[in-house]
């Protein structure tokens, strides 16, 4: 019995840095924001209860719903293609060449730039007198096109610079696919499977729990994206690119609206939750685990 | 497969390898281009790859319009470096506490571990902003150091998977001799893991020299910025000045490349062992 206390006790003296962190910088504050976004609070005159006013008026308004549906548009059309393009980029980095690893070490490379970087270099590129891409389209006769200020580009934009620094997803994808068996390759082209089939049949399923990881991280990361946003346009023009995240801190630190930003912050949070858990919940029908009878 | 065939394949796929090169490092060599030019041929259309002639120009007036630019970088290192030391020293220990310990807690507090890696950030954003003004850290680094010696949930995972795979016996035989957990968790347990908290200090640092959110949020008096947000700056009152912007970007992103350079194995392993993003 000492001895069990003894161990609890020393279990607790080594988690202590975390069990102070988990403590101070997320139960207090996550409890005090569930509090808080009952009141209309600004941080200036002490707070008042609103009952779950914050909350109903969310939805009558528009610039709130457009950031909204933008998110969605990061999360359920940006993801997907960003993991159709990582799974083509590290099976291209799986083919058995001599130099590839020198490949790999460039398509990495850009994961590593910092967001304000990124977003400078979309700006040379893209820009609209002096940019690379509208020169590209100069030589095939394309009038200029103004990247950057039209409302349809907006996001598409956003979801190419996710495509380029994606880096540590493809490695994610490099990884599965060295793990996948060899003589499964074998057996299929002894049964007469040619290189399109294989993937289809063997490649994909056993790289399954590799996209269950990247899908469920990348889309709770979209859910929240801000930096590339606000740093490109300020969520601009129109807000055509206003994400979710970005309303929420015009509301907090531009309108002082605290306790209608934390009502928001819980709403995203709850989203969140209610996604990851169906995605979760339907894997096993679509997710290969070895070992575990695939139903 | 004839020969022809299998020559076609090979040299399809090192011109598909060579496309992929294009989109992923053409952007930097833009970049490299754009700052390497004169202002004036910085906007000529159509635009040149090769600037004629070459200067550096950009980089003295970058450091013209930011005064402050070399003390924000000694900023951002100062605060990467200490963030870096905060992970590895916390995450170790913590990470050593749910490896290492027989407690009945332990498997229920991992799951909460865990947990929080999944809860968004934003849900803590605010009140975490408003208590910080509140106990006088708005406006220094303590929100941007502190909390990477609280051990991040993340970096505890990374550890703690490590951990497992160091053989229980030398802990035995470090306790038969007289030792106590301690001497298992600073003689045994580090000396071994190195690999993996070197992985783990870079990491962090990248992460921290990186961030554009938390001091964009918590700092306000310009000679705390770090340097990521003193750029930002540049964007809002030079914005004709590309040179000069690619300048300050090249600067930004050099620190992280020259490391990735040389520790090219500890980011490649770090992103496989917990497959991370961002």
């Amino acid at each position: 019995m000492r001895s069990q206390m003894r161990e609890e006790l020393k279990f607790l003296g080594y988690i202590l840095p975390w069990l102070v962190g988990f403590l101070l910088f997320f139960l207090v504050p996550a409890g005090a924001s569930m509090v808080y976004s009952f009141t209309d609070y600004n941080a200036i005159k002490p707070p008042h209860s609103v009952g779950w006013s914050n909350y109903s008026r969310l939805f009558e308004d528009p610039i709130y719903l457009k950031s909204l549906r933008n998110t969605l548009f990061f999360v359920f059309i940006g993801v997907p293609c960003n993991l159709l393009f990582q799974i083509l980029v590290s099976s291209l980095l799986n083919v058995p060449r001599r130099g590839v690893s020198l490949f790999r070490t460039f398509y990495y490379l850009p994961y590593l730039v910092p967001m304000i970087a990124t977003v400078m270099i979309f700006r040379l590129i893209f820009s609209t007198d002096y940019g690379i891409v509208n020169h590209a389209l100069d030589w095939f006769g394309i009038a200029k096109i103004g990247w950057l200020e039209k409302e349809a580009f907006a996001k598409p934009i956003i979801v190419l610079m996710n495509m380029w620094a994606a880096g540590s997803g493809i490695l994610i994808f490099l990884a599965a696919l060295k793990g996948v068996p060899r003589h499964l390759y074998e057996a299929a082209t002894m049964d007469g499977a040619g290189k399109i089939r294989s993937f289809f049949v063997i490649t994909l399923p056993m790289i399954t729990p590799a996209i269950l990881f990247s899908l469920v991280m990348q889309m709770i990361a979209n859910f929240q994206l801000f930096t590339e946003a606000y740093l490109l346009n300020k969520g601009g023009p129109n807000y055509a690119s206003s994400t979710y995240m970005l309303n929420t801190y015009n509301t907090g630190f531009r309108d002082f609206k605290f306790g209608l930003a934390m009502a928001q912050s819980w709403i995203l949070t709850l989203i969140i939750l209610v996604i990851t858990v169906v995605v979760l919940a339907t894997s096993r029908r679509w997710v290969y685990y070895e070992g575990g009878d695939n139903r | 497969m004839s020969r022809s065939n299998a020559r076609a394949t090979a040299l399809l796929q090192y011109l598909l390898l060579l496309i992929g090169l294009a989109v992923f490092i053409g952007p930097l060599l833009w970049l490299v281009s754009t700052m390497l030019k004169t202002q004036g041929q910085s906007l000529e259309f159509p635009p040149r790859w090769i600037p004629d002639p070459v200067t550096t120009e950009a980089f003295s007036r970058l450091f013209r319009s930011l005064p402050l630019a070399w003390h924000w970088l000694g900023n951002s290192l100062l605060i990467a470096v200490l963030v870096a030391i905060g992970t590895v020293l916390s995450g170790s220990l913590v990470a050593f506490g749910f490896a290492r310990t027989q407690a009945r807690s332990k498997n229920a507090l991992f799951i909460v571990l865990m947990a929080t890696m999944m809860i968004p950030y934003q849900t803590t954003l605010i009140p975490l902003y408003l208590i910080y003004k509140n106990i006088g850290w708005y406006d220094t680094w303590l929100p941007l150091i502190v909390p990477s010696y609280l051990a991040g949930a993340f970096y505890v995972f990374l550890f703690r998977q490590f951990f497992l795979t160091v053989p229980r016996e030398l802990d035995e035989a470090t306790y038969i001799d007289g030792g106590t957990s301690w001497t298992v968790y600073t003689r045994i347990l580090l000396p071994l893991s190195v690999p993996v908290l070197m992985t783990g200090a870079i990491f962090a640092f990248v992460f921290s020299w990186a961030d554009f959110f938390s001091p964009f949020l918590f700092l306000q008096t310009a000679e705390k910025y770090t340097f990521i947000i003193g750029l930002q700056l540049l964007i809002g009152t030079q914005s004709q000045d590309l040179p000069a912007l690619a300048a300050g970007s090249m600067i930004s992103l050099l620190p992280i490349a020259i490391l990735y350079l040389f520790a090219q194995r500890y980011f490649t392993e770090g992103v496989v062992l917990t497959g991370t993003k961002g």
